[in-house]
């Protein structure tokens, strides 16, 4: 497909599934350094937590979806891990990372056409486990790209703290951009870790001082800059809105889904908008179909590897001008209870456990209810931006009754 | 890219390619590029149809869906795009070159052609966006891993070789 170089991605053209789906359970695993237990384990926990929640048997579950990268808990695994034998539907346009957000627009129809009732999203990984057994650790899908082997790593350009430290150095020359500004995004996710009794990072404070005095070891980022490596997983149940009325907790009610995708993939060093996210394609495709305005968001949970990666789908969202991210972020301004863009209040991927997106969407979901561990006032409208290699997601959650 | 699965060296998450991260010389979408930079010359795809460069050389090109191409030398100059300073060795193999300079080097030719590489003898402090730098021409070798590679590094415009 020939393209303007202008043109450096797309919105996927997604049908109005506006307020047909609602998520009426949540669940986690516990989160942790290497555990020494297997991603089934891990994702089972999940799952039994979020049919509690949802009060919901494992036979009720009769729709699966899952992400297409390897161990994931497919129909096989639940029925192995639950003793069950009845008929799932299953898809693998689930997961975590954009799939966390865009699941709810997968099982739109299945739920709509009747042939699932209940449908599980489900995403973990026990990478802390596991990293010392690949040979990128988490950089190994990377490492098996052969354009990133044969043109990339033998430079030395590898692995993500490498790509993201390149992009947030010309995002501080473009737009002004410091590293203290960097520092108050991962300040705010400590903080809400330390009031998360879940949070892998909880016991760990962070204040702006020890923020700038951490050496930068891939320099301009610090280790702080940087998301976890973790055991864990999470769980969301969907089903529709007139079903989910019955459910023991209010449900979310789905409002809008946004997919955006790169023309350059995971190639960023020849993505032609260097400082830019597909969220500038994804999010105002979701607000557009939940009728909502950024201004209207109470929490904005996102996908966040590493600060610079939320400072720019912040920007591509339209919380904010283009390059105004780091003016935007200072003090503040991402912090629960301030009053202003409450952001990835669980801690995120830098502080609460990195599992790739799923807990983000269970975080949104206990913020709407009020469930929150720092909880956010009038929280009514919330966030989700997935975010992996080559796409941006959006999803917007509208608290349900 | 049908070449992948055979191609890829790689058996339940480990890369089995002994000279990883050495390049591939064998592998025929970047074997032109190794092969330049063994004769001192800096190759990048040029498409036949539109006469833009293909960076990085796919088999169809991104502008007008042309497919055939050809290697072109390029002068060699070009400006600091960005870069960072790596102080961590994220492989085994980078444990000898720490700390090292990862940089975006963006061709006098078409600056959209960004090229991954290493800036060399200068001091990180010194380096500025956008300067002008120049290819130069090294052998690059691995922790741990037999054999070297030319590959071609960058240096600020104007510093001695």
């Amino acid at each position: 497909m020939a393209i303007d170089p202008d043109e450096w991605g797309a919105a996927s053209d997604f049908d109005d599934v506006s307020g047909q789906v609602a998520i009426c359970g949540v669940g986690d695993s516990d989160m942790s350094k290497a555990s020494g237990r297997t991603t089934q384990e891990i994702v089972g926990q999940a799952v039994e937590r979020a049919l509690a929640d949802a009060g919901l048997a494992p036979t009720d579950i009769d729709g699966l979806m899952y992400s297409p990268m390897p161990e994931q808990f497919g129909v096989a695994a639940f029925h192995e891990y639950f003793g069950t034998s009845h008929d799932i539907w299953e898809s693998r346009k689930g997961g975590g990372t954009t799939g966390a957000a865009v699941a709810p627009y997968y099982a739109a129809e299945a739920l709509r056409t009747g042939t699932a009732k209940y449908v599980l999203n489900t995403f973990g990984v026990a990478w802390a486990t596991q990293r010392g057994d690949m040979t990128g650790g988490p950089g190994e899908s990377h490492a098996q790209d052969l354009f990133k082997q044969n043109l990339e790593i033998p430079l030395g350009w590898f692995p993500q703290p490498v790509y993201f430290a390149t992009i947030a150095r010309r995002h501080m020359h473009d737009y002004g951009t410091t590293e203290e500004q960097l520092g108050a995004i991962a300040v705010a996710c400590r903080r809400h870790a330390n009031l998360n009794p879940e949070a892998v990072m909880r016991e760990k404070p962070l204040t702006m001082a020890q923020y700038l005095a951490s050496p930068k070891f891939v320099d301009p980022f610090r280790k702080e800059d940087c998301c976890l490596i973790s055991d864990g997983g999470g769980a969301y149940i969907m089903t529709i809105p007139e079903r989910a009325a019955d459910a023991p907790k209010a449900p979310a009610i789905v409002a809008g889904v946004g997919l955006g995708t790169s023309y350059t993939g995971t190639h960023w060093a020849q993505q032609p908008a260097f400082t830019s996210t597909p969220a500038v394609f994804s999010a105002p495709a979701a607000f557009a179909m939940a009728g909502v305005a950024p201004g209207d968001v109470d929490l904005y949970t996102c996908y966040d590897p590493f600060t610079i990666v939320t400072l720019m789908q912040i920007e591509d969202s339209g919380f904010c001008e283009k390059g105004a991210g780091g003016e935007f972020v200072a003090g503040d301004t991402l912090h629960f209870d301030a009053g202003k863009l409450a952001h990835n209040t669980h801690g995120g991927m830098l502080s609460h456990a990195y599992v790739l997106g799923i807990s983000h969407v269970v975080e949104v979901v206990r913020q709407l209810r009020g469930e929150g561990a720092a909880q956010v006032d009038g929280c009514e409208i919330g966030v989700y931006g997935g975010y992996t290699g080559p796409q941006c997601s959006t999803l917007v959650l509208r608290k349900g009754s | 890219m049908a070449a992948r699965d055979e191609r890829d060296h790689r058996v339940e998450g480990h890369i089995t390619r002994a000279a990883f991260p050495l390049p591939d010389l064998t592998w025929p979408l970047t074997a032109e590029f190794w092969a330049g930079a063994a004769r001192d010359e800096l190759l990048i795809p040029v498409c036949d149809t539109c006469g833009r460069s293909r960076w990085y050389p796919k088999a169809e090109c991104l502008h007008c869906d042309g497919e055939p191409y050809t290697w072109t030398a390029m002068s060699g100059r070009g400006t600091l795009f960005s870069w960072v300073v790596v102080r961590h060795p994220f492989l085994p193999q980078f444990a000898d070159l720490v700390p090292f300079v990862p940089a975006l080097v963006a061709l006098e030719e078409d600056p959209a052609v960004r090229v991954p590489t290493r800036m060399i003898d200068c001091e990180p402090a010194d380096l500025d966006f956008d300067m002008p730098v120049t290819v130069t021409f090294r052998e690059i070798t691995f922790t741990g891993v037999d054999g070297s590679v030319t590959a071609p590094l960058f240096v600020p415009a104007g510093s001695a070789e």
